[in-house]
């Protein structure tokens, strides 16, 4: 990651509403043309950061910058943003909202009308475009959204929440379509409650709880700095029951008639849990793996917890 | 690149023009004016109706040529003199001058010869007197010419040199111009709240409906305001300005004589009303800012609302007596101008002081009102949750949003 050029960058930014600590020293680097997950749970201060990036929310200390700079309005019109409460007006025609939107960010009539019909075309929009938004289904409504953040063809996407009320199938597409953009050159910071969700789009993640920075870095480096693995094998005969763990610092989460499920410490090889497993029986099916990312973040939140 | 503003304003032209609510009252607005003046013209036709006199001559010795008789050309004159249009008709016999009577053709039947006449159904006053004055006019000079007298002598008796008369201090007939300034302060009333209430909803959806956000990623909040008060309010202006033509070609059509204050008043109520909606929309938007929830929205508008609910009550209960001392200063007072200084404009009893210091306040506060507005607004726009207090958002020096 050093040698991705950082192009928005958040740095120590503090954020007090009355008694609550929104934001406490939050600092995040998004490389150019990578997508970058902001992660935590609800409340955790995802969206009061995004807000800042859009100047939506004066913060009380700490910069934001884009390439270096303070950022300025001129700058943000090169942003898109998605807020995670969605905003459109709904008895606006479908097109007529794609150009004002794309107008408000700078375009000339011309060129806003023909980034509307494109994008129209792309979301599958086209034959729609007359209609009032509150006509269109959640679905499509969530792909007009995701296009008033993409027509003025901006430089930076701050998605809130993309993924939140898309079905499976919806998620997919709409992941598609951001690597897509990424290839373009666009640079992406999208938040999530839903840790795993996000994790075979994005490379590199920010987990925040509770206004602080708990954990950030490449997702695979992540999970794989945990302190543990996951074992769960299956046996063909042999009595699971039975089984006592080598170590004391080896912890059984789950039996069934054949199948065993093991929290190992990550010094600990693939090599000695098959071992230790087969202990029991012939292994018909073992898999080990290093946590996902939503544990990992449980675990250190509860370290958090702890100091 | 187009001003933000522009954008905006422009946005909120299209949606608003577009619905056909707008369409409709527009239409209804400008109709139900003209048709006012139409009717009031055909109600004035009334006023000075034609009558028709059937004369019969068959019982009166000498000529039988209408002109000719004593009695035809004093109701002639009398009618000319009285602004009445009075048609004699000649019939030979009284039966024949019954049968038209009966048919409504002529109003009354006068037999000069049997010195009767004969009504249908009841008398008709204005009628009935000039007839009666008209034949005690025609017997009188019967009369005189009997005794001697020549023509000259008795038209010196019949037609005296009437008294010159004087009026000291006379009432002014403003009748007209009060009920005009009355019906102004209504259509302003009526266009200010309407087309606030617009400014004021519409705030509150783009916060329900999160919009805000986006909006604010590119515009800025005094931006927006502005686009949308502008937006707004020339929709506002269009039916409003339509209405007051409507309102002058029906006074033109109809016939009556207005005070000429109001060819001047009238046009001059478009220029109260731009500044009326300035300042009050300006506060709706405001008070939309305060709320997160449309069921708010009116709550925050109260004390707006009930300002110019004051204004709009000053204007009845001292319009009727727009000269007075407390008319002319509340008439100056810029949240009560609007609604007062057209009324008293159109009676002709502002004098030119009173409009150039109403006018230079209002603008003042107007332009006042927008700076304060957008600074607050900026700071409000974004809050959630509660609705936020007046005393409260003045205070505020950061944004609550989170």
């Amino acid at each position: 990651m050093g040698r991705l050029h950082t192009v928005l960058r958040v740095d120590g930014v503090s954020k007090r509403f009355g008694a609550t600590q929104a934001l406490d020293e939050v600092s995040l680097a998004v490389p150019s043309g990578r997508i970058v997950g902001f992660l935590g749970p609800n409340g955790s201060g995802k969206t009061t950061t995004m807000r800042a990036i859009m100047g939506l929310v004066a913060t009380d200390q700490g910069s934001i910058t884009w390439h270096g700079e303070p950022i300025t309005d001129e700058m943000r019109h090169r942003f898109g943003y998605m807020p995670a409460e969605r905003g459109m007006y709904p008895k606006m025609r479908v097109r007529e909202q794609l150009v004002y939107f794309s107008r408000l960010a700078g375009s000339g009539r011309v060129d806003a009308e023909n980034a509307a019909d494109h994008w129209l075309a792309r979301m599958g929009l086209t034959e729609r475009a007359d209609d009032e938004v509150q006509a269109l289904s959640s679905g499509n409504q969530q792909r007009l959204q995701l296009a008033i953040s993409l027509v003025h063809e901006p430089d930076l996407l701050v998605l809130d929440e993309p993924f939140s009320g898309l079905d499976p199938v919806a998620v997919e597409t709409m992941k598609a379509l951001l690597v897509e953009e990424v290839e373009r050159g666009v640079t992406v910071l999208l938040s999530s409650h839903q840790l795993d969700l996000v994790s075979d789009v994005c490379r590199d993640v920010v987990i925040v709880n509770r206004g602080r920075v708990v954990l950030d870095g490449a997702v695979d480096g992540i999970r794989r700095r945990a302190p543990t693995r996951h074992v769960v094998a299956t046996v063909a005969s042999g009595d699971v029951a039975a089984f006592g763990v080598p170590d004391p610092s080896w912890e059984v989460v789950g039996r069934a008639e054949h199948e065993v499920r093991l929290r190992i410490p990550s010094d600990c090889d693939a090599e000695e849990a098959f071992a230790a497993v087969a202990a029991i029986g012939p292994v018909v099916e073992f898999a080990f793996s290093a946590p996902a990312l939503s544990e990992v973040f449980i675990e250190s939140v509860g370290e958090v917890g702890r100091s | 690149m187009t001003d933000p503003s522009l954008l905006v304003a422009r946005r909120e032209v299209i949606q608003r023009v577009r619905r056909p609510s707008f369409l409709v009252i527009t239409g209804l607005l400008v109709v139900l004016v003209l048709a006012g003046g139409v009717i009031a013209a055909v109600v004035d036709d009334d006023s000075s109706p034609s009558h028709d006199v059937g004369i019969v001559t068959s019982g009166e010795p000498g000529s039988t040529d209408l002109e000719d008789l004593g009695f035809v050309s004093a109701l002639t004159n009398l009618a000319a003199a009285d602004d009445t249009d009075v048609v004699t008709t000649g019939f030979a016999s009284r039966s024949d001058a019954e049968g038209a009577l009966a048919a409504g053709r002529i109003d009354v039947v006068v037999d000069v010869g049997a010195r009767t006449e004969t009504w249908q159904g009841s008398i008709d006053d204005s009628l009935g007197s000039l007839v009666d004055i008209a034949w005690q006019a025609s017997a009188s000079a019967d009369a005189a010419r009997a005794a001697g007298l020549n023509d000259a002598q008795i038209s010196d008796i019949l037609s005296p040199e009437p008294l010159a008369a004087t009026v000291i201090d006379p009432d002014d007939d403003d009748t007209v111009g009060v009920l005009v300034g009355f019906a102004s302060a209504i259509l302003l009333f009526f266009s200010i709240t309407t087309f606030g209430s617009y400014v004021l909803t519409g705030v509150v959806e783009e916060k329900t409906t999160g919009v805000i956000e986006v909006l604010l990623s590119h515009v800025r909040a005094h931006q927006l305001m502005a686009g949308k008060v502008v937006g707004i309010g020339a929709v506002a202006l269009v039916q409003f300005a339509a209405t007051v033509a409507a309102a002058l070609v029906s006074l033109r059509i109809s016939g009556i004589e207005v005070p000429t204050e109001i060819w001047v008043g009238l046009p001059a109520t478009i220029g109260w009303f731009i500044g009326g909606f300035l300042l009050y929309s300006t506060l709706f938007a405001l008070a939309g800012s305060f709320v997160s929830r449309m069921e708010d929205a009116q709550g925050a508008a109260a004390p707006i609302t009930a300002a110019f609910m004051i204004g709009y009550i000053l204007v009845f209960t001292f319009g009727s007596d727009p000269t007075s001392t407390v008319a002319r200063v509340l008439s100056v007072l810029p949240p009560f101008a609007p609604l007062l200084m057209p009324l008293r404009m159109v009676t002709g009893a502002a004098a030119v002081v009173d409009v150039a210091v109403a006018a230079v306040l209002l603008v003042l506060s107007v332009v006042g009102m927008i700076r304060l507005a957008g600074s607050i607004y900026a700071r409000t726009l974004l809050h959630r949750g509660s609705r936020l207090r007046w005393r409260d958002a003045l205070r505020r020096t950061e944004s609550l949003t989170g």
